[in-house]
């Protein structure tokens, strides 16, 4: 029996177009004719129409969550690159100090969260570091097996080659790192936000965090859903940032 | 004739108390192509990795280049080609060709040319120049790892089996193309491979070794059976009798 062959623009693009419209569609006229009340949800039209009514205070608290969430991310995903290369460089400090970090990754963030601002206060400091928290663990993990994953035959060549530790570091174990270290950045560009808004909640007046909370205690349920647009809007933008440097940077 | 590679009651091991080669005394002249033949684990390798200096034996001595091994790979005096091509999937064809530059050139004594342009051509891969080894054909790959191996312009060869994942044709190909090399003053090469009709082929010099422990048990020169140049055909009735007192030794050997 011979495979029907779907053309791939039909796959990549328009099939997921014709899904997302369909369910905005459902969500528009089906929730509110089911007698759905729009305290509860509120139609797309009317999250369209907050932007457009309070478009420059939502725009306020979201410079402040993508400023604590990029920093996060560059911050917690270098401290784990780093880490890293200092335990693939040396066993015992890999075998003293990894477990101790696994310890710290089962703490769930939210108990962690609290005592991060008890030490760095409410301004965005405490934010940057729940971020950077979050996004430190998956990334640690992924390093130290991309910079393991030479093979016996690579480390021999650089060897013949009197390659130095470094020079074995930045033109070996770092490349061949990378497509691990790229699909851990792809994850920690949505946990990075995920950190940031955590931290919001616990203490802060400003940022999408801080603005969902306020909006969740008002019923203000269109500024709420705006929020959450908003907040997955900044995910999707970082990710696809790490998408564009991954296809730059990792060709094979 | 200076020596090449001289080893003097040689044991090496991967663990304490278990040697994969026992005893070996072994002698290669300069500019010899040597094939290395034998069944799995009887140390082909392991040997090919104590002359580059990629393991140091338990006991006994050896001489390569007539120096130490360690200084004649700090002096890049060894190229090494191995059977997978371990060619690094993020650089071009050229750049792989170019990695022995990007390593050591302002620290170590002896500085490389930059030979990629020529060794491209030699090696009939300059169209491949800007493809990703993903892109390449195994006999491409191989060909891309030896010119990458003869960029330092190294005195002693180290081949471990580096054709035995090709085809037969791709495979008697390069076997051509390697004499060819070799001919016009290429280095000793010392080659390792599983194939008793390649390593006569291509050997002026052929040993066998035997497992548990590593010895050679048998060492022939094949000079006598080719004509100048290491030339002969596979079809040469000395060459295939050799072939057939090779398997006899092999099996004896296995």
């Amino acid at each position: 029996m011979s495979e029907v062959r779907v053309p791939s623009l039909l796959l990549s693009v328009l099939y997921p177009l014709f899904g997302a419209i369909s369910l905005i569609l459902a969500w528009q006229f089906l929730l509110p004719a089911l007698g759905v009340p729009a305290y509860i949800v509120p139609t797309p039209t009317a999250i369209v129409g907050i932007f457009a009514k309070s478009g420059g205070l939502l725009l306020s608290n979201l410079w402040p969550t993508a400023i604590e969430a990029l920093a996060g991310f560059v911050i917690g995903n270098l401290a784990a690159v780093l880490l890293a290369i200092v335990f693939v460089h040396s066993r015992f400090l890999q075998a003293a100090y990894f477990p101790v970090v696994l310890f710290f990754n089962t703490i769930p963030v939210l108990a962690l969260a609290p005592i991060i601002i008890l030490i760095f206060g409410l301004g965005m400091t405490p934010k940057i570091v729940i971020a950077a928290v979050i996004c430190f663990f998956p990334t640690l993990v992924n390093m130290i097996r991309g910079l393991g994953s030479a093979s016996t035959n690579e480390r021999e060549l650089f060897r013949v080659l009197s390659a130095t530790p470094w020079e074995v570091l930045w033109r070996l174990r770092f490349p061949r790192a990378l497509p691990m270290l790229f699909s851990s950045l792809r994850i920690a560009s949505a946990t990075a936000v995920i950190g940031a808004i955590v931290g919001e909640w616990i203490g802060s007046d400003k940022g999408l965090g801080a603005l969902i909370i306020q909006a969740t205690f008002n019923y203000q349920s269109d500024r709420l859903y705006a929020a959450i647009v908003l907040s997955s809007t900044l995910s999707i933008t970082l990710f696809l940032i790490v998408v564009l440097l991954e296809r730059r940077i990792v060709r094979y | 004739m200076a020596r090449a590679v001289e080893a003097q009651a040689l044991d090496v091991g991967y663990v304490a108390g278990s040697t994969v080669i026992a005893g070996l005394d072994l002698a290669i002249e300069a500019g010899t192509f040597l094939s290395i033949l034998g069944p799995s684990g009887c140390g082909k390798s392991t040997f090919l990795r104590v002359v580059a200096d990629l393991l140091a034996p338990l006991k006994g001595s050896i001489k390569v280049l007539g120096d130490d091994p360690h200084a004649v790979r700090s002096r890049r005096d060894v190229g090494f080609v191995f059977q997978d091509s371990t060619l690094l999937p993020w650089r071009t064809v050229r750049d792989n060709i170019r990695l022995p530059l990007a390593i050591g050139q302002s620290r170590l004594t002896r500085k490389i040319d930059d030979r990629t342009e020529e060794l491209l051509a030699m090696m009939g891969i300059a169209p491949l120049a800007e493809r990703y080894p993903h892109q390449l054909s195994g006999g491409q790959r191989q060909r891309t790892a030896i010119a990458r191996a003869l960029l330092g312009e190294p005195r002693l060869l180290l081949m471990d089996e580096p054709f035995g994942a090709l085809d037969e044709i791709t495979r008697d190909r390069l076997n051509d193309e390697l004499l060819s090399l070799w001919r016009r003053g290429g280095p000793t090469i010392l080659f390792v491979t599983h194939s008793i009709a390649e390593a006569v082929y291509l050997g002026e010099r052929i040993i066998v070794m035997a497992a548990n422990p590593g010895q050679v048990v048998k060492d022939v020169d094949l000079r006598h059976l080719k004509q100048d140049g290491n030339r002969c055909s596979r079809e040469d009735r000395g060459i295939v009798d050799m072939m057939a007192e090779m398997r006899s030794a092999l099996e004896a050997a296995s």
